[in-house]
């Protein structure tokens, strides 16, 4: 400290007092005997907590969570913190597995479509099969419920596909 | 500090070095243990009282930190004193202890001792000389607990161990688990706010 600062000295005077703060007279005397013998009966013997055990042998974690108890706010602060790196890796991730399978998409060979059953037992080449002619895999889930568009006629057209609904009549 | 001189008798437990003690202790020697709690039970006592006012309290954190240090003797591992160590789990049982009872301090002061009265620092600041002659011993006691008590534990606990103590910088950084310059700013800012306090019954210069 410089030479601005107080000294204290008046202050460290009046806290002797509390140096002749003393226990009744002879409470030392059976002090260590009260311990030894709570240790004998038995509570030496209990299991250490968790919390007491990282207490003595690592009292900085203990410190560390202190700084929790004596700012609440701080530990909020935390927890909406490790909330939003959550999920902003959740969202990355989507991000990156969609990317990656675009790429895929778009490095994937071109799978040529011969004719229209063909198309409809593979409605992944849905484009392909519009133009009648090759496509690019979309996608490799098979859509069962694709089926080619039947005309009046009964033939089916050429690239179109419909996926069959069923009417219920009511009141009848 | 830590080390103790050997007696002619050395072995007996009183005779008996620290590390001694410690490493009997740690073989389950109540003995020893007992010995070791002698040593060290004023001391420790002391520093949890002045922290708590409150004589029931510091008895039972007293008895538990020995207690508390006999379970953990295992872990003790000599990377520092003893009596180092022990403060260190004395110290953190009583910081504990005073945050679950934050601002519920109920005082039970011991008496001042027969000397008080004779001491000669202590006569001047009651004297007429100074504002404090309308107060007696016993109100500044009084007032000076409840000064402390306002103090954050930290800072409290770093003027029981340097001012009331008269422990070194070194050793409460050892037994706080911080640097010296920590120590030395929470004594400075603890000062200030001690005088502060205590404008009323003392010219604190």
């Amino acid at each position: 400290m410089n030479q601005t600062e107080p000294s204290f000295d008046e202050l460290k005077r009046l806290l002797k007092l509390k140096q002749h703060e003393v226990p009744p007279p002879g409470y030392f005397n059976d002090f260590s005997d009260q311990v030894v013998s709570r240790i004998r009966a038995g509570e030496a013997g209990g299991k250490q907590t968790y919390v007491e055990r990282l207490e003595v042998e690592a009292p900085w974690l203990i410190g560390f969570f202190r700084i929790f108890e004596a700012r609440p706010g701080l530990i909020g602060g935390l927890a909406t913190g490790l909330c939003l790196l959550l999920v902003l890796a959740v969202v990355f991730d989507e991000h990156s597995e969609v990317a990656s399978k675009n790429s895929m998409a778009v490095s994937a060979p071109v799978i040529p479509a011969p004719d229209n059953s063909v198309a409809a037992l593979a409605p992944s080449t849905l484009v392909a099969a519009d133009d009648n002619s090759t496509g690019i895999v979309a996608a490799t889930n098979p859509v069962t419920s694709l089926q080619p568009v039947a005309t009046l006629f009964g033939q089916p057209a050429s690239g179109s596909l419909f996926q069959p609904v069923g009417f219920t009549a009511v009141g009848h | 500090m830590s080390e103790t001189a050997a007696t002619p008798d050395a072995s007996t437990p009183a005779g008996m070095l620290e590390g001694d003690l410690v490493r009997q202790a740690r073989h389950g020697d109540l003995v020893a243990y007992d010995e070791l709690v002698k040593r060290y039970q004023e001391r420790i006592y002391a520093t949890i009282y002045h922290m708590t006012a409150n004589h029931e309290d510091a008895n039972d954190l007293a008895q538990d930190s020995f207690i508390k240090a006999f379970q953990a003797l295992k872990s003790f591992r000599g990377g520092s004193s003893f009596y180092t160590w022990l403060y260190r789990i004395a110290v953190n049982k009583t910081i504990n202890f005073l945050k679950q009872r934050r601002n519920k301090h109920h005082f039970s002061l011991n008496d001042l001792d027969f000397n008080t009265e004779h001491n000669p620092d202590l006569v001047a600041l009651i004297s007429h000389k100074t504002p404090l002659r309308e107060a007696g011993l016993t109100e500044l006691q009084n007032k000076l607990n409840e000064a402390l008590m306002k103090l954050s534990e930290p800072h409290r606990m770093v003027v029981v161990l340097h001012d009331v103590q008269g422990q070194s910088h070194e050793d409460i950084a050892e037994i706080m688990d911080c640097n010296i310059g920590t120590v030395r700013s929470r004594l400075f800012y603890a000062r200030q706010q001690l005088q502060g306090y205590l404008s009323e019954y003392a010219k604190l210069t």
